[in-house]
């Protein structure tokens, strides 16, 4: 066999094969070379006892596994945001009984911020604190509007969004009532403060960082 | 549940008290009714964008209960599955799954291994002792 493979090939072969045989050495040269190449990770050397002993799988080469990307932003887009109605209220889920808890747990945390309100606290510094706190939960009451019919709807503030509050009534209705041009007024342990809904257009999360600037009147 | 305010650092404790409640009602709100996860989900939302906008750290254990893709609050049983699952390195992990949007998050359940929060060392008091001691 080994002689087989050694031996030169005769000229006819040659011819039809389109191959020339090279001399002892050349060939030897090349096969150390190809050997080496298909086995980068064994020495010239080792590739020699290798060879003495054991078949050779020559498509050795390992491949580099390219990693894979990683997938980046798990969250979801605007749109998709829009189609699951992440938001969304559900009709059936609008009864004023079950916010009740809610407005419990929010008085509580209006006293535990405001550490307890008695007569003697002062105002200012309350209003201070309930500019950055927050509403949802809190029973409001709109005093003034520009549009009449919205003035005396009361009811537990469940969603607050940029330009407008959801209120659930006592009616289980869920009621949209816009900031703009309203002013809104909310009841803790007898300590009325009123919201003026036009300085109130943002995101209630975004009323925690923001300065409130003294601008202008609000005349209504 | 959040990071340990110290006597001195007053100064977001009112944002640190909203976040507080915003979980709570978010809590509360599945409490009442399993199926509203539509609110409790805002309520996380709100609870999120504010602790990002003031850079608010917030403990392992909140952040674990919420959905990072769509932000609902995960209560086992109610809002997400949780279960035991061997991976292909057999180790055990534990999978959340979120029931509404179906993204997955998988935790690694090794006793050795413990979150840097729960460490001695993490806790405000203990770093200021270790400073103060070779000074």
């Amino acid at each position: 066999m080994e002689r087989q493979l050694n031996s030169r090939l005769y000229e006819d072969q040659s011819k039809l094969l389109g191959v020339q045989s090279q001399d002892g050495r050349q060939a030897e040269a090349f096969t150390k070379a190809f050997l080496k190449n298909s086995l980068p990770s064994l020495s010239q050397e080792s590739i020699r006892q290798f060879m003495d002993r054991k078949a050779v799988v020559l498509e050795f080469a390992k491949k580099k596994k390219e990693k894979q990307k990683r997938k980046r932003a798990k969250g979801l887009n605007a749109k998709q945001r829009r189609e699951m109605k992440v938001f969304q209220l559900k009709e059936e889920h609008q009864r004023y009984e079950l916010f009740l808890p809610l407005h419990e747990l929010w008085k509580q945390y209006i006293r535990d911020l405001c550490n307890g309100l008695k007569s003697g606290s002062n105002p200012q510094i309350i209003q201070q604190k309930l500019l950055k706190a927050d509403f949802h939960g809190a029973i409001i009451t709109v005093v003034r509007s520009k549009c009449p019919s919205y003035v005396g709807t009361t009811g537990i503030l469940v969603q607050e969004m940029k330009h407008v509050f959801k209120i659930i009534t006592k009616e289980n209705k869920l009621k949209v009532i816009p900031k703009r041009n309203s002013v809104f007024g909310v009841e803790i342990d007898g300590f009325v403060t009123h919201i003026y809904g036009s300085k109130f257009q943002l995101r209630s999360s975004e009323r925690s960082a923001k300065k409130f600037k003294v601008k202008g009147t609000i005349d209504l | 549940a959040y990071n340990p305010t110290m006597a001195g650092n007053i100064k977001d404790k009112e944002a640190f008290q909203r976040l507080n409640f915003l979980y709570q009602a978010a809590h509360c709100v599945l409490a009442q009714n399993p199926e509203n996860v539509e609110l409790a989900r805002f309520y996380c939302y709100t609870q999120r964008t504010i602790s990002k906008r003031l850079v608010l750290r917030q403990d392992p254990s909140v952040k674990r209960t919420m959905c990072k893709k769509c932000y609902s609050l995960l209560v086992p049983g109610v809002t997400a599955t949780v279960r035991q699952r061997k991976s292909r390195k057999r180790e055990c992990r534990t999978l959340v799954r979120c029931l509404s949007c179906g993204q997955t998050r998988r935790f690694l359940n090794d006793p050795e291994h413990h979150l840097w929060v729960d460490q001695p060392e993490a806790q405000l008091e203990n770093q200021t002792q270790t400073e103060q001691g070779p000074s």
